[in-house]
């Protein structure tokens, strides 16, 4: 088995043990950032990009992987705890977690979301470790309009099927790709879109952009709220943990649907936050009424589904990351990032390149997620401490925090005031319904969307054609129509529908 | 400000940015090139997008069939104050920097912030304010090796 054979050369890379210590240090990260709000997984690995370039990639990448898996364990913390979701999948945690703590059980609630991070980890890193191969050897043959093609795919996927506005979706995405434009042409090499002026001539950093976006952005809305943390103290006993156990064996249908949903949604863009909502639905669904009506009071399944969903899309993200180069989360859009930084080229070409460094990375998410289970049931409850620091404290910490990985970057003092400013956009846009997960992909992917692009018209002399050449661009193209037109094209069919029907109960 | 007049006016900037990004593109060629489509060709795909989205926007907030609720305010009431009692002083902070550079503005903007807004002892804000931002040059500077910025005079104020 070939994929075998590469598994354990990869866990033999990152089993090293510099590589494991670089795993545990990013995975407590992890969890501290996932517990705080304002700080992400997306905003953590962009403030530690810098600390990376003194790193090989190898390490480089499972210190941002396992921050990113820290970071999905340590968001139910501050969801069951606090009745704050970190994060937009979080949001179904709240629902059975909080009252779940309330009542006194917020140790076993810890335990089944931890494992229920675990289970969907489990599900997502088999589905990476066995597909993601596959499906880079088929993307091998992928020429410049089929690149194109998918990148039409990711972004129509925003605009029909995430998101409150898909017209505010696409704006914010045309704007991912204008800022992406900005500065000098990859083609041409002539300035473009820097009307003279000296800072724009070097574009617009996305790290910068996530930094306050994600970070200066969110907290503002933090702030505006006026959110009090006070949450339910914790001790984690044994006996919560052998609970778990028990519930396990009797929700485990929940736990595997949650996680095939999970990694199912994932895989494609911005899958998280409605795995998250779907697998609580389908869950609540499969009960008997009498446990159905415990929905909402706090039952357990009610947060094995939705953090096993979270969790296996967060994993699942990683798929198309490292197989066609487009990522399917915030983060995973950041880890392409310090990808392109490190100086690689996001793509197929990588299993074939750089075996290490994919299967180093495949590998480390074996080890990291089981690190990361132990870590979060050991130290929960002072993870849970962190988020108990007064916030006149914590919040000045968050933006000096901040300003160092916005200047860290480039070195350039301009991005720390550009970082305000995406803070006051973001801010502006989370409250407007403006989708900023695919404005801030198309500023990362923006050069190779575009290049892929002009790429194929030079290959075809100026025809647009050949963006609908078989066999693999036409399906792609046609899926991405459909898809993107979806918010129309639905209340159309259903219209259709509701005349046949009305005409034939007519008769 | 209500969220509907928010709304148009946000979209309205964004239609400005779009036009502009438009005639910078016109300006650059969107045709066809020596070496295929010209530098301003993707730009200004996108500039259109952005125009057209950005006028269905306005459409849609001046009928009332936006996804926000127009008729909220944009900021609910005593929400303005504690967004500007964070973002003046983290300009400030930023201002700061330009001069003395990030530590010991950092110094300084946390010493204060916890000082004035949190209101805490002068013991607590100097526990937390003098040794964090040390910490972190220690990290960056010494360990890492990346410089952080250091102002007109910062170099000058740490010199270990």
């Amino acid at each position: 088995m070939d994929i075998l054979t590469n598994l354990l050369f990869g866990l033999k890379v990152a089993g090293e043990p510099y590589n494991l210590m670089v795993a545990a240090a990013g995975l407590i990260l992890g969890v501290i950032v996932g517990v705080l709000p304002g700080l992400g997984g997306a905003n953590g690995c962009a403030i530690l990009i810098p600390v990376t370039f003194v790193m090989p990639p190898v390490a480089a990448v499972i210190l941002l992987a396992s921050l990113y898996w820290g970071s999905l364990y340590g968001g139910c913390i501050c969801s069951i705890l606090f009745n704050i979701p970190g994060e937009p999948w979080a949001v179904a945690t709240t629902f059975d977690g909080y009252p779940m703590a309330k009542k006194g059980q917020a140790g076993r609630a810890l335990s089944a979301a931890f494992f229920a991070h675990f289970c969907g980890a489990v599900l997502g890193t088999i589905a990476l470790t066995f597909f993601a191969p596959l499906l880079a050897a088929f993307a091998l043959r992928f020429g410049p309009p089929e690149v194109f093609g998918v990148m039409l795919l990711t972004f129509s996927a925003f605009v029909g099927l995430v998101g409150k506005s898909p017209i505010k979706t696409l704006v914010a995405t045309a704007f991912g790709f204008i800022m992406a434009a900005v500065g000098i042409d990859i083609v041409s090499g002539e300035l473009r879109l820097t009307f003279g002026l000296t800072p724009l001539m070097g574009g617009f950093n996305f790290i910068v952009a996530v930094i306050g976006l994600f970070g200066i952005g969110e907290i503002l809305l933090t702030v505006e709220e006026g959110l009090k943390f006070e949450g339910v103290k914790v001790r984690m006993r044994w006996s919560d943990i052998t609970a778990t156990f028990k519930d396990m064996r009797r929700y485990w249908k929940t736990l595997v649907l949650g996680s095939f949903v999970g990694v199912w949604m994932g895989f494609k863009p911005g899958g998280a936050t409605p795995a998250s909502f779907m697998a609580y639905g389908f869950a609540k669904e499969a009960m008997n009424e009498e446990e159905r009506a415990q929905f909402g009071q706090g039952h357990v399944a009610g947060i094995f589904a939705p953090e096993s969903a979270a969790h296996g899309a967060g994993t699942s993200a990683l798929i198309p990351m490292i197989t066609l180069g487009i990522p399917g989360s915030p983060t995973a859009a950041v880890i392409l990032g310090g990808l392109m930084i490190w100086g690689l080229q996001p793509g197929p070409m990588l299993f074939v390149d750089k075996p290490d460094f994919v299967w180093g990375l495949i590998a480390s998410t074996w080890y990291g997620n089981i690190i990361g289970l132990l870590i979060v049931l050991a130290f929960a409850p002072a993870f849970a401490a962190v988020l108990r620091t007064p916030f006149a404290i914590l919040m000045p910490l968050l933006i000096f925090i901040c300003a160092i990985g916005a200047y860290a970057v480039n070195n350039r003092m301009i991005d720390i005031w550009y970082m305000m400013i995406f803070g006051i956009i973001g801010w502006a846009f989370k409250k407007l319904d403006y989708n900023m997960a695919p404005m801030l992909l198309a500023l990362v992917l923006g050069d190779m969307a575009e290049s892929a692009m002009r790429q194929s018209m030079i290959m075809s002399q100026g025809s647009l054609l050949i963006f609908v050449q078989p066999p693999i661009a036409l399906p792609l193209v046609i899926a991405a129509a459909i898809i993107g037109s979806w918010p129309w094209l639905n209340p159309m069919i259903r219209r259709m529908r509701g005349k046949e029907a009305g005409t034939s109960a007519g008769h | 400000m209500t969220t509907k007049a928010a709304d148009i006016l946000v979209a309205a900037i964004l239609l400005v940015v779009g036009l502009i990004v438009g005639f910078d593109s016109l300006r650059l060629g969107a045709g066809w090139g020596m070496e295929g489509p010209k530098g301003g060709f993707f730009p200004i795909v996108m500039a259109a997008l952005a125009v057209a989205g950005c006028v269905v926007i306005i459409r849609q907030a001046m009928k009332g069939t936006s996804s926000v609720k127009g008729s909220k305010p944009f900021v609910p009431s005593g929400g303005m104050k504690p967004v500007l009692t964070v973002f003046i002083p983290a300009c400030g902070m930023v201002l700061l920097t330009e001069v003395v550079g990030l530590y010991v503005a950092a110094m300084i903007y946390l010493a204060a912030y916890i000082k004035v807004v949190g209101g805490y002892r002068w013991r607590t804000v100097l526990l937390i304010s003098i040794p964090i931002p040390l910490i972190f040059y220690w990290v960056f500077e010494k360990i890492f090796l990346i410089p952080l910025p250091m102002g007109m005079i910062g170099a000058q104020i740490l010199r270990f």
